[in-house]
């Protein structure tokens, strides 16, 4: 059994106070170290709220996150996030964008290489000089991706950051983060709707269902890196995924039902 | 026969398609000429009408004279001068007051709806109409002067710099956060360089309405500047000179405009 790295205890939360159901409902969970864990549910889960609290962006209404040793009460380069959109700052270059964590931190004079060492290693050693603005969209990404891991988070979360980008750019993207997980040691939390994506990209997936958001089941993905797509066993850890989440459908409109009896 | 088309449609391009800086070099000395025109044509009849024949010197041909005279003299420079450090100093304290007042009504929403109304009443104010309150608040004046640069100065700055903090993406801020941004890097990094193309713009309408005001404020009390030149060359029936005034006037205002858009461009994170 591998060590966790990250612990959510008893943590429930309301947008506000009229709502009779809370956005998340009493989450326990521990994600193991250095692997990628897949958060999975349809949209409005609390899957993204969940991952803000992790990155201590939101305060949780009760409950605690813990990440190693610290209990997370704000954002902190040590666990950091990636999001949908790359958001990159349109006055700067792509390496002025990928150093911005270590000029906050004010350890960019000594930690250069390493910004220099991470462009290289996601495919912009070419574009270091330019405008973020004159990249595409997968490259835009990268440049985020370059910028998350300068400061050397132990844990990196991930909300979504290839549901925008083209088919192909994804796939790459997705074996390519997943390949940094595991070879630099990084923890890593991908929040995702795409069931393909999270066989492809993760150690274990975490099935939530939504009004209330909960935790309602796990699967371990034991599958190699590189992952082959077309290979059987990944097709049926696919399906089985699939129809996981089709029996929890299920169950969730039965106990409506009830409910409304 | 094909060749001798395909050599003319070549000639007439060659006199169509000049590089586009060109053009618009040549475009913009077009545009010079027609108001020299106007101008020539202006003092022409000016000079011919026996009701205004005593004003001919308005005409081109003694006002650009009287300029170059002008130039070599220590008086327009003076002048100039006197102007120039009135709307620097006005323009200083427009943006050290309208640039954080601009950043709170832009970031707090309250802020910007309790402000609103009276930003909006003060603003249509002409900055000459606070001429009687300034020269009794202030003992000088050319502190008065000042202070109506400043009434003219400090709006569009503030509404400029509140429209860019308006238009900064918020994931610009979750971002920083995330990335272990403290408050002093979030402006300095962040917030300042989001909005310095707007402010800038803010600053060029300012300069431009300072500009305006500036000449008409200083046919008061002081005997320096434009205004007072202007108004002193009235006075001796120094109509060439006034001309000439008017011509610097135009020239100044001009510059300080193309030195704000430069400033807009040199700020501007736009790539086309």
């Amino acid at each position: 059994m591998t060590s966790s790295s990250i612990w959510i205890s008893d943590l429930t939360h309301y947008y506000n106070k009229k709502q009779s159901k809370p956005t998340l409902d009493n989450i326990n969970l521990k994600i193991p170290k250095g692997q990628l864990t897949a958060l999975i549910g349809r949209s409005g889960c609390g899957k993204s709220t969940l991952l803000q609290m992790i990155a201590g962006l939101l305060m949780p209404s009760e409950g605690a996150v813990r990440i190693n040793t610290h209990t997370v009460i704000k954002p902190s380069a040590k666990w950091n996030m990636m999001f949908q959109k790359p958001s990159l700052y349109p006055w700067m270059t792509v390496r002025e964008n990928a150093a911005l964590g270590l000029v906050f931190a004010g350890t960019y004079k000594e930690k250069q290489d390493r910004v220099e060492e991470l462009l290289d290693m996601v495919g912009l050693a070419e574009h270091k000089d330019k405008n973020v603005q004159q990249l595409s969209g997968g490259q835009q990404q990268r440049v985020a991706l370059a910028r998350s891991l300068a400061t050397e988070p132990e844990v990196l979360l991930l909300d979504e950051p290839f549901s925008a980008l083209d088919a192909f750019t994804r796939v790459a993207l997705q074996t390519e983060v997943s390949q940094i997980c595991h070879d630099q040691g990084i923890t890593m939390v991908l929040v995702t709707h795409d069931i393909e994506e999270s066989i492809a990209m993760a150690d274990n997936v975490v099935i939530m269902s939504h009004n209330p958001g909960q935790i309602v089941g796990d699967m371990d993905v034991p599958l190699d890196y590189p992952r082959d797509r077309n290979a059987p066993e990944f097709t049926q850890l696919k399906d089985q995924l699939f129809s996981e989440f089709e029996k929890i459908d299920q169950a969730k409109q039965k106990e409506l039902e009830q409910q409304a009896s | 026969m094909s060749v001798a088309l395909d050599s003319l449609s070549q000639l007439s391009a060659g006199f169509k398609k000049l590089p586009a800086w060109l053009q618009g070099v040549v475009n913009a000395f077009i545009g010079m000429g027609i108001l020299l025109f106007l101008w020539w044509i202006g003092g022409i009849l000016i000079e011919s009408n026996p009701d205004t024949e005593a004003f001919a010197a308005f005409a081109p041909g003694p006002a650009l004279s009287a300029l170059w005279g002008l130039i070599g003299s220590s008086y327009l420079w003076d002048t100039i001068y006197s102007s120039l450090y009135r709307i620097l100093i006005g323009l200083f304290w427009g943006i050290v007051i309208g640039v954080p007042v601009g950043i709170l009504v832009g970031y707090f929403l309250p802020v910007r709806q309790v402000a609103n109304m009276p930003f909006q009443f003060l603003r249509m104010i002409s900055p000459l109409a606070w001429m009687p309150i300034a020269v009794l608040a202030f003992e000088t004046w050319d502190a008065a002067i000042i202070f109506l640069l400043v009434m003219a100065t400090v709006w569009p700055i503030v509404f400029g710099t509140a429209h860019g903090v308006q238009r900064i993406d918020p994931n610009w801020f979750r971002v920083a956060r995330n990335l272990g941004a403290d408050g002093y890097q979030m402006l300095r990094r962040v917030i300042l360089p989001a909005i310095a193309q707007d402010v800038f713009a803010g600053i060029r309408l300012a300069v431009g309405v300072a500009w305006v005001v500036l000449v008409p404020a200083e046919y008061l009390g002081v005997t320096s500047g434009l205004g007072y030149a202007i108004n002193d060359a009235r006075d001796t029936l120094d109509y060439d000179t006034l001309a000439a005034m008017v011509v610097v006037i135009g020239a100044i205002g001009f510059l300080l405009d193309f030195i704000a858009v430069k400033l807009i461009k040199r700020y501007s994170w736009h790539v086309e």
